[in-house]
């Protein structure tokens, strides 16, 4: 009698298993360490002061980063020319912008001021039956200045969060490791 | 002449991978492009407001709030060392380890006294001229030094 053989398993061409191994990992990496479609506003050039402690924030979507930088001009070396202004140039994404747009702390129209800071902060802690803003009293502000700002101006904007009763201000800073054998 | 192997028939070992290494691929890039690290999202928190005489922002107290302790803590620029902290007894310029020290031992004083370190509130008086760099190294000295309220009063 005959004997019928399997035929010999012959592969059509390079075998693909360990590359979906690989990149099966990689994806699940990425899903779980990427932040995806929460864009926050932070501004990437504005180098904030570096510190050891800190902590996260997991409700990104319940916060407004506000940008705060010295507008005064600056030489090439970043050494500013003169401090005629006064005020800090704050800027956040409002409105559902996509860029951060700039929010003046005060403006004078004539014998009218004007805070269009303060508005905005308003209208996320308490609410904004105009735009179906429901009132939240866990709303946080994320304070992203740079590290040679002067308190004059970082000020203002605090004086701005408390008048808006925001209860929860934090600095955004940039983490570095704490030397070996010290506390902390 | 016969080509040996002319006839052999291929077999496939298995599905066809091609359309999912596609797909993957396609997801891998996305998320690679689309997603972003958390390489300076670190935070202090600050949790009480800015603090001023007559009250910015304030509100009256409740009848029978007992208030918390205050430790004012002056910080003003200096050309030499950055910055100068005078708070009670405390002496500090520039060194942020001899001020956390400083901030430890009032702790303690205060907790030799019967006043917990949740009752305390650490407010920072900075000059307007201070930068925020230095003014950020003394908030951290007051948080590593196991101060659970820091804030920030109005400018001296």
């Amino acid at each position: 009698m005959k004997k019928h053989m399997m035929p010999a398993m012959k592969e059509g061409g390079v075998n693909v298993t360990p590359l979906i191994d690989i990149v099966m990992c990689l994806i699940i990496f990425f899903m779980l360490v990427a932040k995806i479609g929460v864009a926050t506003g932070a501004d990437s050039k504005i180098e904030p002061p570096s510190t050891i402690l800190g902590t996260k924030i997991e409700d990104m979507g319940n916060t407004l980063t506000l940008n705060v930088t010295d507008p005064n001009p600056r030489d090439e070396s970043g050494n500013f020319l003169s401090r005629h202004l006064k005020q800090p140039e704050v800027r956040a994404l409002i409105d559902g912008s996509t860029q951060p747009r700039e929010i003046k702390i005060e403006q004078n129209f004539g014998s009218v001021t004007d805070q269009p800071l303060l508005r905005v902060l308003k209208a996320a802690v308490e609410g904004d039956p105009k735009k179906n803003v429901q009132p939240n009293p866990n709303f946080k502000v994320i304070i992203l200045a740079e590290k040679d700002l002067q308190y004059s101006m970082l000020e203002q904007v605090l004086v701005t969060c408390a008048q808006a009763k925001v209860k929860n201000v934090n600095f955004q800073t940039r983490q570095v490791k704490a030397e070996a054998g010290a506390p902390g | 002449m016969r080509i040996r192997g002319a006839k052999q028939v291929h077999y496939d070992s298995g599905p066809n991978m091609t359309p999912l290494v596609d797909v993957v691929m396609v997801i891998l890039i996305f998320l690679m492009l689309a997603g972003s690290f958390g390489g300076v999202e670190h935070y202090l928190t600050s949790n009480i407001p800015i603090q001023a005489k007559g009250g910015v922002g304030g509100e009256p107290p409740p009848p029978g709030f007992i208030p918390d302790e205050q430790l004012l803590v002056s910080v003003d620029p200096d050309p030499q060392y950055g910055f100068r902290v005078v708070a009670g007894n405390i002496r500090v310029a520039g060194d942020a380890k001899s001020l956390e020290a400083a901030f430890v031992q009032k702790r303690q004083a205060y907790e030799a006294t019967g006043t917990p370190a949740s009752k305390i509130q650490v407010v920072l008086s900075p000059s307007g001229a201070i930068k925020y760099e230095n003014l950020t190294a003394v908030y951290e000295a007051a948080l590593k030094a196991n101060f659970e309220k820091v804030g920030f009063a109005k400018s001296h």
